[in-house]
Protein backbone atom coordinates (compact mmCIF):
# COMPACT_ATOMS: atom_id res chain seq x y z
CA UNK A 1 0.00 0.00 0.00
CA UNK A 2 2.93 2.19 1.29
CA UNK A 3 4.53 2.08 -2.59
CA UNK A 4 1.23 2.32 -4.20
CA UNK A 5 0.34 5.77 -2.54
CA UNK A 6 3.58 7.05 -3.82
CA UNK A 7 2.64 8.26 -6.68
CA UNK A 8 0.11 10.85 -4.67
CA UNK A 9 3.15 12.35 -3.12
CA UNK A 10 4.94 13.13 -6.05
CA UNK A 11 4.97 16.30 -7.95
CA UNK A 12 2.58 17.14 -10.91
CA UNK A 13 4.77 16.47 -13.99
CA UNK A 14 6.28 20.03 -15.74
CA UNK A 15 5.06 21.13 -19.18
CA UNK A 16 7.97 19.44 -20.72
CA UNK A 17 7.56 15.86 -19.35
CA UNK A 18 4.21 15.97 -19.46
CA UNK A 19 4.79 16.06 -22.94
CA UNK A 20 7.23 13.57 -22.81
CA UNK A 21 4.68 11.16 -21.06
CA UNK A 22 2.27 11.92 -23.11
CA UNK A 23 3.79 11.04 -26.40
CA UNK A 24 5.10 7.88 -25.00
CA UNK A 25 1.13 7.05 -23.33
CA UNK A 26 0.07 7.69 -27.06
CA UNK A 27 2.81 5.21 -28.79
CA UNK A 28 1.73 2.70 -26.65
CA UNK A 29 -2.05 3.21 -26.67
CA UNK A 30 -2.39 4.04 -23.08
CA UNK A 31 -5.16 7.03 -21.72
CA UNK A 32 -3.25 10.07 -22.54
CA UNK A 33 -5.60 12.57 -21.00
CA UNK A 34 -4.21 11.49 -16.89
CA UNK A 35 -0.71 12.27 -17.92
CA UNK A 36 -0.79 15.57 -20.62
CA UNK A 37 -4.22 17.29 -18.28
CA UNK A 38 -4.13 15.68 -14.98
CA UNK A 39 -0.43 16.06 -15.09
CA UNK A 40 -0.05 12.59 -12.65
CA UNK A 41 2.51 10.70 -13.07
CA UNK A 42 2.65 7.85 -14.55
CA UNK A 43 2.43 4.61 -12.26
CA UNK A 44 3.69 1.04 -13.59
CA UNK A 45 3.71 -2.61 -11.70
CA UNK A 46 4.50 -5.44 -14.09
CA UNK A 47 3.26 -8.81 -12.70
CA UNK A 48 6.86 -10.87 -11.88
CA UNK A 49 6.90 -13.18 -14.75
CA UNK A 50 7.18 -10.18 -17.04
CA UNK A 51 10.10 -10.82 -20.15
CA UNK A 52 12.93 -8.78 -20.11
CA UNK A 53 11.43 -7.47 -23.83
CA UNK A 54 8.62 -6.69 -21.58
CA UNK A 55 10.52 -4.61 -19.08
CA UNK A 56 12.49 -3.04 -20.74
CA UNK A 57 11.48 -2.67 -24.56
CA UNK A 58 12.36 -4.83 -27.30
CA UNK A 59 10.37 -7.25 -30.38
CA UNK A 60 10.02 -6.70 -34.06
CA UNK A 61 9.25 -3.66 -34.52
CA UNK A 62 10.49 -2.67 -31.35
CA UNK A 63 7.99 -1.63 -28.67
CA UNK A 64 8.74 0.84 -25.69
CA UNK A 65 8.98 -1.62 -21.98
CA UNK A 66 7.37 -1.07 -18.97
CA UNK A 67 10.74 0.95 -18.09
CA UNK A 68 9.52 3.36 -20.49
CA UNK A 69 6.11 3.82 -20.37
CA UNK A 70 6.68 4.61 -16.72
CA UNK A 71 9.04 7.59 -17.56
CA UNK A 72 8.98 10.10 -15.17
CA UNK A 73 6.94 8.38 -12.97
CA UNK A 74 7.11 5.10 -10.81
CA UNK A 75 7.96 1.98 -11.71
CA UNK A 76 6.95 -0.62 -8.81
CA UNK A 77 8.36 -4.32 -9.17
CA UNK A 78 6.24 -6.35 -6.32
CA UNK A 79 8.30 -9.47 -5.06
CA UNK A 80 11.22 -8.45 -6.55
CA UNK A 81 12.75 -11.88 -5.93
CA UNK A 82 10.36 -13.76 -7.72
CA UNK A 83 11.54 -11.61 -11.08
CA UNK A 84 13.54 -12.93 -13.78
CA UNK A 85 17.20 -12.73 -13.28
CA UNK A 86 17.63 -11.57 -16.71
CA UNK A 87 14.94 -8.82 -16.80
CA UNK A 88 16.09 -7.74 -13.91
CA UNK A 89 19.86 -7.05 -14.91
CA UNK A 90 18.72 -5.68 -17.92
CA UNK A 91 17.27 -2.58 -16.31
CA UNK A 92 20.69 -1.90 -14.88
CA UNK A 93 22.04 0.09 -17.47
CA UNK A 94 18.96 1.82 -17.94
CA UNK A 95 18.33 2.80 -14.90
CA UNK A 96 21.34 4.36 -14.87
CA UNK A 97 21.60 6.23 -18.08
CA UNK A 98 17.97 6.71 -18.17
CA UNK A 99 17.36 5.46 -21.79
CA UNK A 100 17.02 2.50 -23.18
CA UNK A 101 18.63 1.35 -26.42
CA UNK A 102 17.30 -1.47 -27.91
CA UNK A 103 18.97 -2.82 -31.39
CA UNK A 104 17.69 -5.06 -33.58
CA UNK A 105 18.78 -6.40 -37.20
CA UNK A 106 16.77 -3.57 -38.73
CA UNK A 107 15.79 -1.52 -36.12
CA UNK A 108 17.68 1.01 -33.74
CA UNK A 109 15.76 3.14 -31.20
CA UNK A 110 16.33 4.88 -27.99
CA UNK A 111 14.03 5.80 -25.63
CA UNK A 112 13.57 7.71 -22.61
CA UNK A 113 13.25 5.77 -19.36
CA UNK A 114 13.86 7.95 -16.43
CA UNK A 115 11.47 6.43 -14.04
CA UNK A 116 11.57 6.13 -10.06
CA UNK A 117 12.04 2.25 -9.10
CA UNK A 118 10.25 0.84 -6.27
CA UNK A 119 10.33 -2.64 -5.32
CA UNK A 120 9.42 -4.54 -2.64
CA UNK A 121 10.44 -8.14 -1.19
CA UNK A 122 9.11 -10.36 1.87
CA UNK A 123 12.57 -10.88 4.36
CA UNK A 124 12.56 -14.74 3.71
CA UNK A 125 9.94 -17.03 1.47
CA UNK A 126 7.76 -17.77 4.19
CA UNK A 127 7.58 -13.83 5.12
CA UNK A 128 7.77 -13.51 8.66
CA UNK A 129 11.42 -13.08 8.82
CA UNK A 130 14.25 -15.14 9.13
CA UNK A 131 15.15 -13.68 12.61
CA UNK A 132 11.78 -13.39 14.30
CA UNK A 133 11.75 -16.97 15.31
CA UNK A 134 8.61 -17.58 13.94
CA UNK A 135 10.18 -18.52 10.63
CA UNK A 136 9.30 -21.93 9.07
CA UNK A 137 11.78 -21.63 5.94
CA UNK A 138 14.72 -24.16 5.48
CA UNK A 139 17.70 -22.63 6.22
CA UNK A 140 19.14 -22.76 2.71
CA UNK A 141 16.13 -21.73 1.21
CA UNK A 142 16.93 -18.47 3.26
CA UNK A 143 20.20 -18.56 2.28
CA UNK A 144 19.10 -18.42 -2.12
CA UNK A 145 16.51 -15.78 -1.16
CA UNK A 146 19.16 -13.49 0.49
CA UNK A 147 21.42 -14.07 -2.26
CA UNK A 148 18.55 -13.00 -4.77
CA UNK A 149 17.87 -10.15 -2.96
CA UNK A 150 21.03 -8.74 -2.69
CA UNK A 151 22.03 -9.53 -6.07
CA UNK A 152 20.48 -8.15 -9.05
CA UNK A 153 19.19 -4.23 -8.65
CA UNK A 154 20.45 -3.92 -4.38
CA UNK A 155 22.75 -2.28 -5.23
CA UNK A 156 21.16 0.48 -6.98
CA UNK A 157 18.82 1.19 -4.47
CA UNK A 158 19.14 4.70 -2.38
CA UNK A 159 15.96 3.62 0.21
CA UNK A 160 15.68 0.63 2.63
CA UNK A 161 12.69 0.38 4.78
CA UNK A 162 11.90 -2.53 6.83
CA UNK A 163 7.92 -2.29 7.06
CA UNK A 164 6.91 -3.81 10.25
CA UNK A 165 3.75 -5.65 10.75
CA UNK A 166 1.39 -2.69 12.17
CA UNK A 167 0.85 -2.48 16.13
CA UNK A 168 -3.07 -1.89 15.89
CA UNK A 169 -3.17 -0.08 19.19
CA UNK A 170 -0.15 2.15 17.76
CA UNK A 171 -2.65 3.07 14.62
CA UNK A 172 -5.69 3.98 16.41
CA UNK A 173 -4.43 6.79 18.20
CA UNK A 174 -1.84 8.13 16.04
CA UNK A 175 -2.84 10.22 13.00
CA UNK A 176 -0.71 9.82 9.63
CA UNK A 177 -0.08 13.07 7.89
CA UNK A 178 -2.16 12.85 4.42
CA UNK A 179 -1.33 12.35 1.11
CA UNK A 180 -1.50 15.93 0.23
CA UNK A 181 0.37 17.08 3.17
CA UNK A 182 3.33 15.14 2.20
CA UNK A 183 2.80 16.34 -1.13
CA UNK A 184 3.15 19.74 -0.46
CA UNK A 185 6.33 19.23 1.70
CA UNK A 186 7.82 17.00 -1.40
CA UNK A 187 7.26 19.69 -3.81
CA UNK A 188 8.82 22.36 -1.36
CA UNK A 189 12.15 20.05 -0.97
CA UNK A 190 11.99 19.79 -4.52
CA UNK A 191 11.63 23.82 -5.51
CA UNK A 192 14.25 24.08 -2.77
CA UNK A 193 16.57 21.41 -4.77
CA UNK A 194 15.90 22.96 -7.99
CA UNK A 195 16.96 26.53 -7.07
CA UNK A 196 20.43 25.30 -5.65
CA UNK A 197 21.09 22.44 -8.72
CA UNK A 198 20.02 24.74 -11.18
CA UNK A 199 16.79 23.37 -11.88
CA UNK A 200 17.83 19.51 -11.23
CA UNK A 201 17.11 17.49 -8.67
CA UNK A 202 19.53 15.69 -5.98
CA UNK A 203 19.68 12.52 -7.84
CA UNK A 204 20.68 13.89 -11.48
CA UNK A 205 24.41 16.53 -9.49
CA UNK A 206 27.36 15.19 -8.73
CA UNK A 207 27.57 14.25 -5.21
CA UNK A 208 30.78 15.99 -4.83
CA UNK A 209 28.65 19.28 -5.58
CA UNK A 210 27.22 18.56 -2.22
CA UNK A 211 28.17 20.87 0.79
CA UNK A 212 29.08 18.64 3.86
CA UNK A 213 30.27 19.98 6.99
CA UNK A 214 34.24 19.35 8.31
CA UNK A 215 32.41 17.31 11.22
CA UNK A 216 29.99 15.07 8.75
CA UNK A 217 32.63 14.82 6.13
CA UNK A 218 35.10 13.62 9.42
CA UNK A 219 31.96 11.07 10.02
CA UNK A 220 31.81 9.47 6.66
CA UNK A 221 35.35 9.46 6.38
CA UNK A 222 35.81 7.51 9.76
CA UNK A 223 32.73 4.77 10.24
CA UNK A 224 32.34 4.87 6.06
CA UNK A 225 34.57 2.00 6.61
CA UNK A 226 33.69 0.04 9.51
CA UNK A 227 29.96 0.42 7.55
CA UNK A 228 31.20 -0.73 4.52
CA UNK A 229 30.63 2.21 2.79
CA UNK A 230 31.68 1.72 -1.25
CA UNK A 231 32.46 5.08 -3.08
CA UNK A 232 29.57 4.70 -4.87
CA UNK A 233 27.45 3.64 -1.39
CA UNK A 234 29.06 7.30 -0.22
CA UNK A 235 28.14 9.41 -3.15
CA UNK A 236 24.29 7.87 -2.32
CA UNK A 237 24.27 8.59 1.50
CA UNK A 238 25.19 11.88 0.84
CA UNK A 239 22.73 12.99 -2.25
CA UNK A 240 20.24 11.04 0.52
CA UNK A 241 21.20 12.91 3.32
CA UNK A 242 20.60 16.40 1.05
CA UNK A 243 17.30 15.50 0.59
CA UNK A 244 16.25 14.86 3.94
CA UNK A 245 17.85 18.38 4.69
CA UNK A 246 15.37 19.08 1.83
CA UNK A 247 12.56 18.34 3.26
CA UNK A 248 13.43 19.47 6.83
CA UNK A 249 13.76 22.88 5.15
CA UNK A 250 17.50 23.09 6.25
CA UNK A 251 19.57 25.38 4.72
CA UNK A 252 22.73 22.56 5.83
CA UNK A 253 23.10 19.30 5.86
CA UNK A 254 22.69 18.29 9.94
CA UNK A 255 24.10 15.74 11.35
CA UNK A 256 20.58 13.85 12.00
CA UNK A 257 19.75 13.83 8.32
CA UNK A 258 23.37 11.98 7.67
CA UNK A 259 22.73 9.26 10.31
CA UNK A 260 18.67 9.24 8.49
CA UNK A 261 20.89 8.55 5.68
CA UNK A 262 23.15 5.85 6.76
CA UNK A 263 20.09 4.48 8.27
CA UNK A 264 18.13 4.28 5.63
CA UNK A 265 21.03 2.82 3.01
CA UNK A 266 20.53 -0.88 1.83
CA UNK A 267 22.74 -3.12 3.93
CA UNK A 268 24.02 -5.34 1.37
CA UNK A 269 27.46 -4.15 0.79
CA UNK A 270 29.12 -5.82 3.75
CA UNK B 1 43.49 -37.88 9.33
CA UNK B 2 40.30 -39.39 11.15
CA UNK B 3 40.57 -41.72 14.33
CA UNK B 4 38.23 -44.35 16.26
CA UNK B 5 37.26 -44.45 19.74
CA UNK B 6 36.39 -48.28 20.62
CA UNK B 7 35.35 -50.33 23.60
CA UNK B 8 37.34 -49.12 26.85
CA UNK B 9 38.37 -45.58 25.44
CA UNK B 10 34.97 -44.29 24.49
CA UNK B 11 34.38 -41.17 26.72
CA UNK B 12 33.15 -42.23 29.96
CA UNK B 13 29.69 -40.75 30.10
CA UNK B 14 28.79 -42.56 26.73
CA UNK B 15 28.10 -45.61 29.25
CA UNK B 16 24.87 -44.20 30.84
CA UNK B 17 23.20 -44.45 27.29
CA UNK B 18 23.32 -49.00 27.90
CA UNK B 19 22.38 -50.77 25.36
CA UNK B 20 22.17 -47.62 23.33
CA UNK B 21 25.53 -46.95 23.60
CA UNK B 22 27.11 -46.39 19.99
CA UNK B 23 29.77 -49.23 19.29
CA UNK B 24 32.20 -46.42 18.36
CA UNK B 25 33.00 -42.94 17.37
CA UNK B 26 34.89 -41.80 14.65
CA UNK B 27 36.34 -38.57 15.33
CA UNK B 28 38.11 -35.65 13.42
CA UNK B 29 40.53 -33.35 15.44
CA UNK B 30 41.71 -33.71 19.02
CA UNK B 31 41.34 -37.36 20.09
CA UNK B 32 42.41 -36.94 23.83
CA UNK B 33 39.87 -34.32 24.26
CA UNK B 34 37.51 -36.78 23.69
CA UNK B 35 38.45 -39.80 24.80
CA UNK B 36 38.73 -38.43 28.23
CA UNK B 37 35.42 -36.57 28.35
CA UNK B 38 33.89 -36.17 31.58
CA UNK B 39 30.14 -35.06 31.96
CA UNK B 40 30.93 -33.02 35.05
CA UNK B 41 32.61 -30.69 32.77
CA UNK B 42 30.78 -30.48 30.13
CA UNK B 43 27.61 -28.38 28.51
CA UNK B 44 25.63 -29.37 25.80
CA UNK B 45 24.23 -26.49 24.17
CA UNK B 46 21.64 -27.16 21.31
CA UNK B 47 18.62 -25.77 20.00
CA UNK B 48 16.67 -24.30 17.08
CA UNK B 49 17.35 -24.07 13.33
CA UNK B 50 15.22 -20.80 12.96
CA UNK B 51 16.46 -19.17 15.95
CA UNK B 52 15.40 -15.51 16.39
CA UNK B 53 18.31 -12.86 16.90
CA UNK B 54 17.47 -13.15 20.51
CA UNK B 55 18.66 -16.79 20.65
CA UNK B 56 21.46 -16.58 18.82
CA UNK B 57 23.14 -13.78 21.08
CA UNK B 58 22.00 -15.85 23.97
CA UNK B 59 23.86 -18.87 22.59
CA UNK B 60 27.03 -17.16 21.61
CA UNK B 61 27.62 -15.47 24.96
CA UNK B 62 26.39 -18.60 26.97
CA UNK B 63 29.05 -20.90 24.98
CA UNK B 64 31.89 -17.72 25.33
CA UNK B 65 31.44 -17.49 29.01
CA UNK B 66 30.63 -21.10 29.50
CA UNK B 67 34.32 -22.15 27.44
CA UNK B 68 36.18 -19.28 29.05
CA UNK B 69 35.21 -20.91 32.70
CA UNK B 70 36.92 -24.34 31.23
CA UNK B 71 33.88 -26.01 30.30
CA UNK B 72 33.77 -28.17 26.89
CA UNK B 73 31.03 -26.83 24.87
CA UNK B 74 29.31 -29.81 23.09
CA UNK B 75 26.72 -28.92 20.10
CA UNK B 76 25.44 -30.85 16.65
CA UNK B 77 26.79 -28.28 14.33
CA UNK B 78 23.45 -27.49 12.77
CA UNK B 79 22.43 -24.04 11.61
CA UNK B 80 21.06 -21.68 14.16
CA UNK B 81 22.04 -22.19 17.38
CA UNK B 82 24.37 -24.95 17.55
CA UNK B 83 26.79 -23.08 15.04
CA UNK B 84 26.49 -20.28 17.17
CA UNK B 85 27.05 -21.88 20.28
CA UNK B 86 30.59 -23.72 18.59
CA UNK B 87 31.27 -20.04 17.40
CA UNK B 88 31.13 -18.65 20.55
CA UNK B 89 33.36 -21.27 22.37
CA UNK B 90 36.17 -20.68 19.42
CA UNK B 91 36.03 -17.44 20.12
CA UNK B 92 36.40 -17.87 23.58
CA UNK B 93 39.97 -19.70 22.72
CA UNK B 94 37.64 -22.73 24.34
CA UNK B 95 37.09 -26.28 23.76
CA UNK B 96 34.14 -27.48 21.80
CA UNK B 97 33.19 -31.04 20.56
CA UNK B 98 30.58 -31.34 17.56
CA UNK B 99 28.84 -34.51 16.90
CA UNK B 100 27.37 -34.72 13.98
CA UNK B 101 24.59 -37.21 12.19
CA UNK B 102 26.93 -38.42 9.30
CA UNK B 103 30.58 -39.21 8.97
CA UNK B 104 32.69 -36.56 11.05
CA UNK B 105 34.64 -35.56 7.66
CA UNK B 106 31.31 -34.74 5.73
CA UNK B 107 30.53 -31.53 5.96
CA UNK B 108 27.06 -31.09 6.81
CA UNK B 109 25.29 -28.67 6.32
CA UNK B 110 27.85 -27.67 3.80
CA UNK B 111 27.38 -24.27 3.97
CA UNK B 112 29.58 -24.44 7.92
CA UNK B 113 32.23 -25.43 6.08
CA UNK B 114 34.60 -23.01 7.81
CA UNK B 115 33.53 -23.56 11.33
CA UNK B 116 33.80 -27.45 10.44
CA UNK B 117 37.62 -26.80 10.06
CA UNK B 118 37.57 -24.44 13.10
CA UNK B 119 36.35 -27.05 15.56
CA UNK B 120 38.36 -30.04 13.63
CA UNK B 121 41.28 -27.31 14.58
CA UNK B 122 40.82 -26.67 18.04
CA UNK B 123 38.45 -28.97 19.29
CA UNK B 124 36.91 -32.02 17.62
CA UNK B 125 34.43 -34.03 15.32
CA UNK B 126 32.97 -36.57 16.35
CA UNK B 127 29.99 -39.59 15.23
CA UNK B 128 28.85 -42.77 15.64
CA UNK B 129 28.93 -43.05 11.53
CA UNK B 130 32.33 -43.90 9.45
CA UNK B 131 33.81 -41.65 7.91
CA UNK B 132 32.65 -40.94 4.71
CA UNK B 133 28.84 -41.54 5.79
CA UNK B 134 26.62 -39.10 3.81
CA UNK B 135 24.01 -37.64 6.17
CA UNK B 136 20.38 -38.89 6.35
CA UNK B 137 17.35 -37.85 8.06
CA UNK B 138 17.23 -40.89 10.73
CA UNK B 139 20.63 -40.56 11.69
CA UNK B 140 19.85 -36.82 13.62
CA UNK B 141 17.62 -38.36 16.20
CA UNK B 142 20.03 -40.73 16.95
CA UNK B 143 23.52 -38.73 17.14
CA UNK B 144 20.87 -36.59 19.63
CA UNK B 145 21.38 -39.28 22.23
CA UNK B 146 24.90 -38.71 22.50
CA UNK B 147 24.96 -35.02 22.86
CA UNK B 148 22.54 -35.83 25.20
CA UNK B 149 25.24 -38.07 27.22
CA UNK B 150 27.76 -36.19 26.58
CA UNK B 151 27.28 -32.95 28.98
CA UNK B 152 26.53 -32.92 32.35
CA UNK B 153 23.87 -29.98 31.41
CA UNK B 154 22.13 -30.27 28.53
CA UNK B 155 21.10 -26.21 27.76
CA UNK B 156 17.89 -25.25 25.52
CA UNK B 157 18.27 -22.16 23.99
CA UNK B 158 15.27 -22.24 21.61
CA UNK B 159 13.20 -24.80 20.38
CA UNK B 160 9.95 -25.45 18.48
CA UNK B 161 7.20 -27.78 20.27
CA UNK B 162 7.75 -30.57 19.01
CA UNK B 163 11.88 -29.84 17.92
CA UNK B 164 15.01 -32.36 17.62
CA UNK B 165 15.56 -30.27 20.25
CA UNK B 166 13.29 -31.35 22.69
CA UNK B 167 13.96 -35.18 21.96
CA UNK B 168 17.69 -34.29 23.09
CA UNK B 169 16.39 -32.74 26.15
CA UNK B 170 13.98 -35.83 26.90
CA UNK B 171 17.22 -37.90 26.09
CA UNK B 172 18.97 -36.35 28.77
CA UNK B 173 16.22 -36.36 31.29
CA UNK B 174 15.99 -40.12 30.98
CA UNK B 175 19.99 -40.39 31.26
CA UNK B 176 19.74 -38.69 34.16
CA UNK B 177 21.26 -35.28 33.33
CA UNK B 178 20.03 -31.71 34.26
CA UNK B 179 18.18 -30.14 31.01
CA UNK B 180 18.36 -26.15 31.39
CA UNK B 181 16.18 -23.91 29.29
CA UNK B 182 16.77 -20.36 28.23
CA UNK B 183 13.46 -18.24 28.34
CA UNK B 184 11.87 -16.54 25.65
CA UNK B 185 9.10 -14.45 24.99
CA UNK B 186 5.67 -15.69 24.72
CA UNK B 187 3.82 -16.26 21.75
CA UNK B 188 6.98 -16.39 19.31
CA UNK B 189 6.93 -20.17 17.90
CA UNK B 190 11.02 -20.66 18.78
CA UNK B 191 10.40 -20.23 21.92
CA UNK B 192 7.48 -22.18 22.55
CA UNK B 193 9.48 -25.33 23.58
CA UNK B 194 11.71 -23.67 25.81
CA UNK B 195 9.46 -22.22 27.73
CA UNK B 196 7.43 -25.61 28.44
CA UNK B 197 9.89 -27.12 29.32
CA UNK B 198 10.29 -24.22 32.16
CA UNK B 199 7.06 -25.20 32.83
CA UNK B 200 7.53 -28.64 32.83
CA UNK B 201 9.49 -28.49 35.60
CA UNK B 202 13.18 -27.73 33.12
CA UNK B 203 15.86 -25.51 35.50
CA UNK B 204 16.35 -22.06 34.50
CA UNK B 205 19.05 -20.65 32.79
CA UNK B 206 19.41 -17.05 32.05
CA UNK B 207 23.15 -16.59 31.80
CA UNK B 208 25.74 -18.69 31.93
CA UNK B 209 26.27 -18.10 35.88
CA UNK B 210 22.85 -20.09 36.58
CA UNK B 211 24.78 -23.05 34.45
CA UNK B 212 27.85 -22.97 36.25
CA UNK B 213 25.69 -23.48 39.25
CA UNK B 214 23.89 -26.78 37.78
CA UNK B 215 27.35 -28.03 37.00
CA UNK B 216 29.61 -27.08 39.84
CA UNK B 217 26.60 -26.69 42.64
CA UNK B 218 25.71 -23.15 43.45
CA UNK B 219 28.56 -20.43 44.12
CA UNK B 220 31.65 -23.01 43.35
CA UNK B 221 32.25 -20.77 40.18
CA UNK B 222 32.54 -17.82 42.01
CA UNK B 223 35.89 -16.89 40.83
CA UNK B 224 34.22 -16.65 37.05
CA UNK B 225 31.25 -15.34 37.84
CA UNK B 226 32.96 -11.79 37.67
CA UNK B 227 34.52 -12.68 34.62
CA UNK B 228 32.60 -10.81 31.81
CA UNK B 229 34.49 -10.83 28.52
CA UNK B 230 32.34 -8.52 26.54
CA UNK B 231 34.38 -5.45 24.89
CA UNK B 232 32.93 -1.94 26.24
CA UNK B 233 31.42 0.40 24.06
CA UNK B 234 31.13 4.65 24.55
CA UNK B 235 29.09 6.09 26.55
CA UNK B 236 25.27 6.52 25.45
CA UNK B 237 23.25 8.99 25.87
CA UNK B 238 19.63 8.68 27.69
CA UNK B 239 17.63 8.05 24.31
CA UNK B 240 20.26 6.05 23.03
CA UNK B 241 20.41 3.96 25.98
CA UNK B 242 16.51 3.17 26.20
CA UNK B 243 16.97 2.40 22.37
CA UNK B 244 19.30 -0.04 23.11
CA UNK B 245 17.07 -1.91 25.97
CA UNK B 246 14.23 -2.04 23.59
CA UNK B 247 16.36 -3.88 20.74
CA UNK B 248 18.03 -6.17 23.03
CA UNK B 249 14.14 -7.19 24.66
CA UNK B 250 13.23 -8.29 20.94
CA UNK B 251 12.14 -4.87 19.22
CA UNK B 252 13.92 -5.58 16.04
CA UNK B 253 12.64 -2.83 13.61
CA UNK B 254 12.48 1.34 13.84
CA UNK B 255 8.70 1.21 13.99
CA UNK B 256 8.53 -0.71 16.78
CA UNK B 257 11.34 0.77 18.67
CA UNK B 258 9.34 4.33 17.92
CA UNK B 259 6.47 2.75 19.35
CA UNK B 260 7.73 0.95 22.58
CA UNK B 261 9.30 4.52 23.90
CA UNK B 262 7.02 7.28 22.06
CA UNK B 263 9.22 8.74 19.70
CA UNK B 264 9.15 9.84 16.55
CA UNK B 265 10.33 7.16 13.75
CA UNK B 266 13.04 9.71 12.88
CA UNK B 267 14.35 9.66 16.41
CA UNK B 268 14.54 6.24 16.73
CA UNK B 269 15.98 5.84 13.12
CA UNK B 270 18.85 8.53 13.84
CA UNK B 271 19.76 7.08 17.76
CA UNK B 272 19.57 3.04 15.47
CA UNK B 273 22.22 4.80 13.34
CA UNK B 274 24.54 5.79 15.93
CA UNK B 275 24.12 2.68 17.91
CA UNK B 276 25.43 1.10 14.70
CA UNK B 277 28.35 3.60 14.27
CA UNK B 278 29.20 2.70 17.94
CA UNK B 279 29.40 -0.62 17.33
CA UNK B 280 26.18 -1.83 19.59
CA UNK B 281 23.95 -3.19 16.90
CA UNK B 282 24.04 -4.98 14.02
CA UNK B 283 21.21 -4.70 10.96
CA UNK B 284 20.14 -7.50 8.54
CA UNK B 285 19.50 -7.91 4.96
CA UNK B 286 15.71 -7.64 6.30
CA UNK B 287 16.25 -4.24 8.30
CA UNK B 288 16.04 -6.10 11.48
CA UNK B 289 18.34 -4.94 13.94
CA UNK B 290 20.20 -7.01 17.03
CA UNK B 291 22.51 -6.61 19.84
CA UNK B 292 26.32 -7.46 19.37
CA UNK B 293 28.52 -8.76 21.60
CA UNK B 294 29.38 -5.17 22.93
CA UNK B 295 28.42 -4.22 26.35
CA UNK B 296 27.88 -0.61 28.13
CA UNK B 297 30.40 0.94 29.99
CA UNK B 298 29.00 0.85 33.12
CA UNK B 299 26.79 -2.32 33.49
CA UNK B 300 27.89 -4.74 35.64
Amino acid sequence: MRSRSRRSILPPLSDDEALEAARIASAVGAPVEPVALGRRRPFRAPHHTISTAGLVGGGVPPRPGEATIAHRGVLFLDELPEFNRDALEALRQPLEAGRVLIARARHRVELPCRFQLVAAANPCPCGRGASSGDCTCPPQAVARYEAKLTGALSDRLDLAIAVEQPDLTALADERPEDSATVRERVIAARERQEARNGGRANAEVPSESIVLGPGLQRLLADRGGALGLSGRGRARVIRVARTIADLDGAEEVGEEHLLEALHLRRRHER
Amino acid sequence: MTWKLEGERLPAPLADLGRRAPQALHGLGDRELVRTLESADAVTIVGSRHPSAYGLRVAGELAYELASAGVVVVSGMAIGIDAAAHRGALEAGGRTVAVLGCGPDVVYPRRERALHARIADAGAIVAEYEPGTPAAPHQFPERNRIMAALGGVVVVVEAKDPSGSLITAHDAIHLGRTVAAVPGPVGVAASAGTNRLIKDGAEVARDSRDVLDLLFGVGASEPLGAYDPRPRGPRLGPLQARVLDAVGSGRAGPDQVAVALSVTPREAAVALAQLELMGYVEVDGAGAYARTPLAEPDSS
